[in-house]
């Protein structure tokens, strides 16, 4: 073989390599009906208006979102005074914290979630163990790493605070008189509160306990309100719909549309993160890897035990829904199938909500698209998710196309 | 296969073929014949059928010469066979409408693809089950 057989003999298949890895995606020319159907079901058109909550009658009472508001702010609502709800769920990173685990008033368990558009799930935590968005309001107040106050000195500020006082009566009737209530006490606290909270009479336990689920209640009257903006791709997805099955290059890139295809097709990403709001909200193991020296969360497994034991639950004494309303959580699911299940987040905003997974593990979203690609063997109970195949091109492809739904903070 | 989302539900076994799409469109009974012989009609409540909904089905059950078969019980299991996984929620037979006629609440869907429902039924010491199998 002569040099210059030799250097075509190498130069070619360099050159055509070259030309592989460098070119532009081409996405076919035309979505069929099924894809354009898929597409269109994505969209936030499609997004219905927030499920009712039968277990709190002042869901969608405005004075209630009003005071749910406030409070979410409102750093007294920690033993520390320093930490409020929005301290970890912070609007300008669409209601995360930037963290890979949360930080109250201590170091938390795990990764802080987003709200936008959190009522439309029947459950809550990445492991469900809430059964509604006011009986989750609840629990990190009365956590001693997360907000860590206690039933009766919230209860105590609102009956104290004129205005908090004013807003509350006006929706929930007459707070406990602030001369009965003491200063701590909680059934859940440390043995101080728990002290307290045993030595008051089961009368005003009960209406403390009222009051502070009706807090709760507020709280989610609040939160039912944060919903994702609109994106690039819903312009996109509302094209697609009006216009037949035509693809509008204009309206993304062709990289964005070609990580659309796979994000419906071969990466297989659309099983789960479906719907309007990219999640089916329900709980999945993926053979996520536990932090280094901790043990596997259960997920689930303990979730659904945790929600049916709560008494801040859709049946329980301090719900507003008939028996006949608790679907959810009557016919919600137990077994071993469930261990290490986490709940699928949505996917809008998640260029903006890094780092990922129940404990952020992953810092970068390369790194999220690396492990389904691997499908790793779950170190408790099994993965469901099998190897993808992709090629690193495909996997940014797919990241492209997150990025096309991102929206302006409400 | 799994691209195609709501309404469709697509019988892969039984006589209910000739009806198969009829699930997303109108409320109509779908037919499944049971291992001992006797047909079980499904309706559900939900029409069309979409994803990550909770309903609930209609289970009419009745014997070879179309009298209904009251007083069964049944153990309703499920899931995706493509996914290794059941169903994301456990539902139950909570009564009998009327004679034959049972409520079988507390379905929920939250996946496109194909789906297995197995009815496990007994009537006493009689055991009898039938299965469906359908795409969402």
């Amino acid at each position: 073989m002569n040099t210059r057989a030799l250097a075509i003999s190498i130069f070619l298949p360099a050159a055509a390599i070259l030309v592989w890895l460098l070119a532009p995606a081409s996405p076919p020319e035309r979505w069929n009906e099924s894809e354009a159907a898929l597409i269109a079901s994505l969209s936030l058109s499609a997004l219905p208006q927030p499920p009712p909550d039968p277990s709190n009658a002042a869901a969608d009472d405005e004075r209630a979102a009003r005071l749910g508001q406030r409070l979410f702010f409102d750093l007294r609502l920690s033993a520390t005074g320093a930490v409020s709800c929005a301290s970890c769920h912070r609007p300008e990173l669409a209601f995360t914290d930037g963290l890979p685990i949360a930080l109250g008033t201590g170091p938390g368990r795990r990764h802080t979630p987003g709200l936008l558009g959190v009522s439309y799930s029947p459950w809550f935590y990445w492991d469900g163990r809430r059964d509604s968005q006011w009986a989750q309001a609840l629990t990190p107040l009365e956590t001693h790493f997360e907000q860590g106050a206690d039933r009766a000195a919230i209860i105590r500020l609102l009956a104290t605070d004129t205005e908090y006082q004013a807003m509350y009566e006006e929706i929930f009737g007459a707070l406990p008189d602030p001369a009965r209530l003491p200063d701590s006490a909680s059934p859940l606290g440390g043995d101080s509160q728990r002290e307290a909270w045993l030595s008051l009479g089961p009368g005003l336990r009960l209406e403390i306990s009222t009051a502070f689920a009706n807090t709760g209640k507020a709280l989610a009257a609040y939160q039912r309100k944060l919903l994702p903006g609109r994106s690039r791709f819903d312009d996109y997805a509302d094209a697609v719909a009006r216009d037949g099955a035509a693809r509008q290059g204009d309206m993304l890139g062709r990289e964005e549309i070609a990580g659309l295809d796979l994000f419906i097709g071969e990466a297989q990403c659309i099983n789960c993160h479906n719907g309007p709001l990219f999640t089916n909200h329900e709980f999945h193991n993926t053979g996520i890897l536990p932090v280094f020296g901790q043990l596997p969360s259960l997920g689930r497994f303990d979730g659904v035990r945790l929600a049916r034991g709560d008494p801040f639950n859709c049946l329980g004494e301090f719900s507003d829904a008939a028996p006949g309303d608790c679907a959810e959580l009557r016919f919600a699911r137990d077994g071993n199938e469930l261990a290490g299940a986490h709940k699928t987040p949505g996917l809008r905003n998640v260029t903006l909500t890094a780092p990922y997974m129940h404990t952020g593990q992953f810092t970068t979203l390369a790194e999220v698209m690396r492990h389904y690609n691997e499908a790793p063997t779950a170190i408790l109970g099994h993965n469901e998710a099998k190897p993808l195949g992709l090629s690193g091109r495909q996997m940014r492809r797919l990241e492209a196309f997150l990025h096309t739904l991102e929206a302006a903070p409400p | 296969m799994l691209r195609r989302l709501p309404p469709a539900l697509v019988f892969l076994f039984a006589p209910a073929l000739a009806w198969a799409q009829a699930w997303g469109e109108a409320r109509v009974d779908f037919t499944v014949i049971t291992g001992g012989g006797k047909r079980l009609a499904i309706i559900s409540e939900l029409s069309p059928v979409e994803i990550n909904r909770m309903h609930n089905w209609r289970l009419r059950l009745t014997d070879g010469a179309g009298a209904p078969v009251a007083g069964a019980r049944f153990e309703v299991r499920g899931g995706m066979p493509d996914h290794d996984h059941g169903l994301p929620t456990s539902p139950e037979v909570t009564g009998e409408l009327e004679p034959g006629v049972y409520l079988l609440q507390g379905l929920r869907f939250h996946m496109p693809g194909r789906w297995l429902i197995e009815f496990g039924i007994r009537l006493g010491d009689d055991a009898d089950g039938a299965s469906l199998e359908f795409e969402l």
